[in-house]
């Protein structure tokens, strides 16, 4: 039995033919001032049982036979006499079952004292009693149930959570009031605060897709009281994420990094995103159209992967040995096949290494397409600079702002970090145990209708085998209703924010009571109802703001600077890594040089990261910047499975 | 023998249709006054009622064995709040000292009262009189919660039925009377028609029914809905105060709170006339058998 109430009766259960209590259903009345709501969590006291239930449905009706007595009584005047008595009148809530204590045999709910749940009912009723406590617990607070003036912490279950029981985590809510990002914000706090060590190092990749979102997670904002007040109620601390890294893509001109997040003072943790050649090939079929793909061109790209990018190519019908690093080697080793070709003409000149010609023109005009669509992205020279792979931290922060870049580009970024994440989690050498994956506007990435794309494929691999390697999806989108039904269903928690009238009414809410339903409909800011494996039914929570700043604020205190010219743009590239440097100086030291110069000697600076960024800056201008060497690939490709060539 | 019978109307009291002629307290002829718009209650306010019911529940040879059961409450009403403030419930088991002397045994701790009757028994005969223990003993139960009420609480207490039960009733000035029942009728002749035809929001003038029983009340008629179209006792109630000047006084004062009280609508078929605090009474005691 748990242990007894200690708030005072707010009803008693009720059980008539027409309304009988279930094993899984009950109703209770309650006076009219009764602090009961929809989504209170109740107790049922009743001989040698004790039954905890959810609030889902709540009715209300007086002895007033027909409304025409009321008109009756007032004399057809709204506005008569009051009437002198209040009529009497029933509160009626109807409530889900959470847990009957003891669990067998099951029973239809007794006739019993209904009390408000205090904490450790709380605890007791969303069987959190099995996480919370022992000798390796793994509750992680994700905001408190409130009822009736009690409130309770409430806590998921990170083995349900991050794997590898169940896994990841959807957020559905309409834009601006349902607190989507807020929420994510506040979890990933959570989870970098709590998350127990016994279970491992644990790091997070978002992906800012939209405005300024994630712009700013390493900037303190201002809590009111309340908030603070939740975040110790919580166990929390209040503060922003220590260990942020932000990337972004460069714009077309290569030195202005494509994000907002370009504040001076912000430059420190903010660096390109810049990948060559041999990291879009391995990922050619994301961005190539499918259609364009078929076995022929697959084959010539595998020829072009294995063979002849990043080692020394040598043909007999090729003037010169070849060693193709970047977009703009690719090219000349392209028209150096055309130009044998031509010179073989007449009749013989069609095929070269049995790939024929028009297949070797398609692909020389479709991944050329990729270095001009892609401008910022995809560098022609070859220099990279990536995430830490093989070196993420723990409690590590890693936001890659995708927000600017063309569709194609954006796919290209999403489709290769989650493919190299899962490489690295298979090999155990990220770095971290586990990776949390924040992927905003769901439905666009993953949408329930329309053609296959490999994005798609991808987040359904995730959803589906990630939580065993430690891969683990936090989503969000506005409509459920449009995400591919199986990245959906494979979450094991569920958030539901403020939702839209038009989506609570399809069937795949019916399972809903309509009160729960109209509650969504009209949930304030930092209300969420969270669905998890351990809960019976979904409970209402509340969660405090975010310890970062949002990205509305972010930008008003950190506005993006304009666009600058290319000697400045360097400049301040180079200041992030030393605030001494002058811009001037820096100026002085390019002027004159090929901006192609330029360009390769501040990427290998940044990617250096040297103790002395000015000298080895000069010293890359004065010289070649050697290639980095690429490495082969040689395990896992990137979600591909049997029988389909894509 | 066990039985299951319940008799008609076994749930209220037994009344006899007669004329019995009162006196006028007002100066004559008997009139009907215009009240003027409701007034709201000044103050608390309490209502009182009681319940019956009774069953035949076996059959010694063909002697009847009667269960009844009786109670009576007082609710009070505090701003627009109406809460029970007192109730009191008896079970009572009826019949020949012989009949109950058989169903006592099976029915143990149930107060017997055994029916005085020289006469041989007669089934139908014994029911009479066995209802007639009931009337009583409802009567009697009114009367407890009534003078319990009024030891704790000088509000005005409205009771449902006559004040004339009781002495002390009648003597209490804030007492008030409400009987929905017309089977004995104050007038005769042309005055009858006077005081059943009050038009609605009018009361009549006030009188002092006869009766060699009861304790003297003065009373007068009142309409709480207009009758038109509809029977000639439809909204029609007959109030009871004490028989003092006080009363005289204020009698339209007490006729514009009743006609306050006709709202809310009683959920009942007797809602013209059934006045929702008493109506409330009434639910509680259900409620609780």
């Amino acid at each position: 039995m748990s242990e007894k109430p200690v708030s005072p009766p707010v009803g008693r259960v009720v059980a008539t033919e027409l309304k009988p209590s279930t094993p899984h259903q009950f109703y209770f009345w309650t006076s009219r001032e009764s602090p009961i709501g929809i989504g209170a969590i109740v107790r049922v006291d009743a001989e040698g049982r004790t039954v905890f239930g959810v609030v889902t449905d709540g009715f209300a009706y007086s002895d007033l036979q027909t409304p025409m007595h009321a008109v009756i009584g007032a004399d057809g005047d709204p506005a008569g006499l009051e009437e002198p008595t209040r009529r009497t009148e029933i509160r009626l809530y109807a409530v889900a079952v959470l847990r009957h204590i003891p669990e067998e045999p099951v029973q239809p709910v007794p006739l019993g004292v209904v009390h408000l749940a205090a904490d450790a009912d709380v605890v007791t009723a969303l069987r959190m009693d099995a996480y919370v406590a022992g000798e390796k617990p793994t509750a992680i607070p994700v905001g408190v149930y409130a009822a009736g003036g009690l409130e309770a912490p409430v806590y998921l279950d990170a083995d349900f959570l991050l794997g590898p029981e169940a896994a990841h985590l959807n957020i559905t809510g309409v834009s601006g009031l349902a607190t989507k990002t807020s929420a994510v914000e506040f979890l990933l706090t959570s989870l970098f605060q709590t998350f127990p060590a016994h279970k491992g190092r644990i790091a997070a990749l978002c992906f800012n897709v939209k405005g300024p979102d994630l712009c700013f997670l390493d900037q303190p904002a201002e809590l009111n009281e309340e908030d603070r007040r939740l975040y110790a109620r919580l166990g929390l601390a209040p503060v922003p994420f220590d260990k942020v890294r932000y990337f972004a893509p460069y714009k077309a001109d290569g030195v202005n990094l494509n994000t907002l997040r370009t504040h001076e003072a912000l430059a420190g943790n903010t660096e390109p995103l810049l990948w060559g050649l041999r990291e879009v090939l391995d990922y050619a079929e994301v961005v190539l159209n499918r259609d364009d793909v078929d076995a022929k061109a697959d084959a010539f790209i595998d020829f072009l992967a294995e063979r002849v990018v990043g080692k020394e190519f040598e043909d007999h019908t090729l003037p010169r040995t070849f060693r193709v690093r970047s977009f703009a080697e690719l090219d000349e080793f392209f028209r150096a096949i055309f130009a044998v070709l031509e010179e073989g003409g007449r009749g013989g000149g069609e095929v070269w290494r049995t790939h024929h010609i028009a297949t070797i023109r398609k692909i020389r005009n479709r991944l050329g397409n990729i270095s001009t669509r892609s401008k910022g992205l995809v560098t022609d020279d070859g220099e990279v600079n990536d995430l830490p792979w093989g070196g993420f931290e723990d409690r590590g922060l890693y936001v890659v702002d995708v927000a600017g870049l063309d569709p194609l580009a954006q796919d290209l970024v999403f489709a290769r970090i989650v493919s190299r994440l899962r490489e690295h989690l298979e090999r155990r050498d990220l770095g971290v145990d586990h990776v949390v994956v924040f992927v905003d506007e769901l439905n666009k990435y993953a949408p329930a209708d329309g053609p296959e794309t490999y994005v798609r494929k991808m987040l359904l691999d995730i959803s589906e085998r990630g939580r065993y390697l430690g891969l683990v999806l936090f989503s969000a989108q506005q409509f459920r209703s449009q995400v591919q039904r199986r990245v959906i269903g494979n979450s094991g928690t569920m958030i539901l924010g403020r939702m839209d009238g038009d989506e609570l009414a399809l069937p795949g809410y019916s399972t809903m009571s309509p009160a729960t339903r109209a509650r969504l409909a009209a949930l304030p800011k930092g209300e969420l109802l969270v669905r998890h494996p351990h809960f019976t039914q979904p409970v209402f929570i509340r969660f405090p703001r975010p310890a970062v700043l949002s990205g509305r604020e972010g930008i008003e205190r950190f506005p993006p600077r304009v666009e600058l010219s290319f000697g400045e743009a360097v400049a301040r590239r180079l200041r992030a890594l030393d605030p001494s440097l002058a811009t001037s100086r820096v100026l002085d030291l390019i002027g004159g040089r090929r901006e192609e110069e330029v360009r390769k000697a501040l990427n290998a600076t940044i990617r250096a990261r040297p103790d002395q960024p000015l000298p080895f800056f000069v010293r890359c201008l004065g010289r070649e910047v050697p290639a980095e060497t690429v490495r082969t690939r040689d395990v896992v490709r990137p979600i591909r499975t049997s029988g389909d060539l894509y | 023998m066990p039985a299951t019978v319940e008799p008609p109307a076994s749930h209220g009291r037994a009344e006899e249709a007669r004329i019995i002629p009162a006196e006028l307290i007002e100066p004559r002829p008997l009139g009907t006054r215009a009240l003027g718009p409701p007034e709201a209650w000044p103050g608390p306010v309490a209502f009182l009622d009681g319940i019956q019911r009774y069953v035949v529940l076996a059959y010694a040879g063909t002697m009847p064995v009667v269960g009844a059961d009786v109670a009576a409450a007082v609710r009070e009403r505090n701003g627009r709040e109406a809460r029970t403030v007192i109730s009191e419930r008896r079970r009572l088991l009826i019949g020949r000292p012989e009949a109950l002397a058989l169903a006592a045994a099976a029915l143990p701790g149930i107060r017997t009262v055994a029916l005085a009757a020289e006469e041989p028994s007669h089934p139908l005969r014994d029911l009479e009189l066995a209802r007639a223990v009931v009337d009583r003993a409802r009567g009697e139960v009114e009367l407890s919660v009534g003078n319990a009420y009024r030891r704790g609480a000088s509000h005005w207490l409205v009771v449902d039925g006559s004040l004339a039960e009781s002495p002390v009733w009648t003597a209490d000035p804030r007492m008030i009377g409400v009987a929905k029942s017309h089977a004995t009728l104050p007038f005769g002749g042309p005055d009858l028609v006077t005081y059943l035809h009050l038009p609605a929001g009018h009361r009549s003038s006030v009188f002092r029914p006869a009766s060699r029983h009861r304790a003297p009340v003065y009373a007068w008629g009142l309409r709480l809905w207009d009758w038109a179209g509809r029977d000639l006792f439809f909204g029609l109630v007959r109030v009871e105060a004490a028989p003092t000047e006080e009363s005289l006084r204020l009698a339209d004062s007490i006729s514009r709170w009743l006609l306050a009280e006709r709202a809310p609508v009683s959920a009942d078929a007797r809602w013209d006339r059934l006045l929702y605090g008493i109506h409330g009474v009434e639910e509680y005691l259900r409620a609780q058998r």
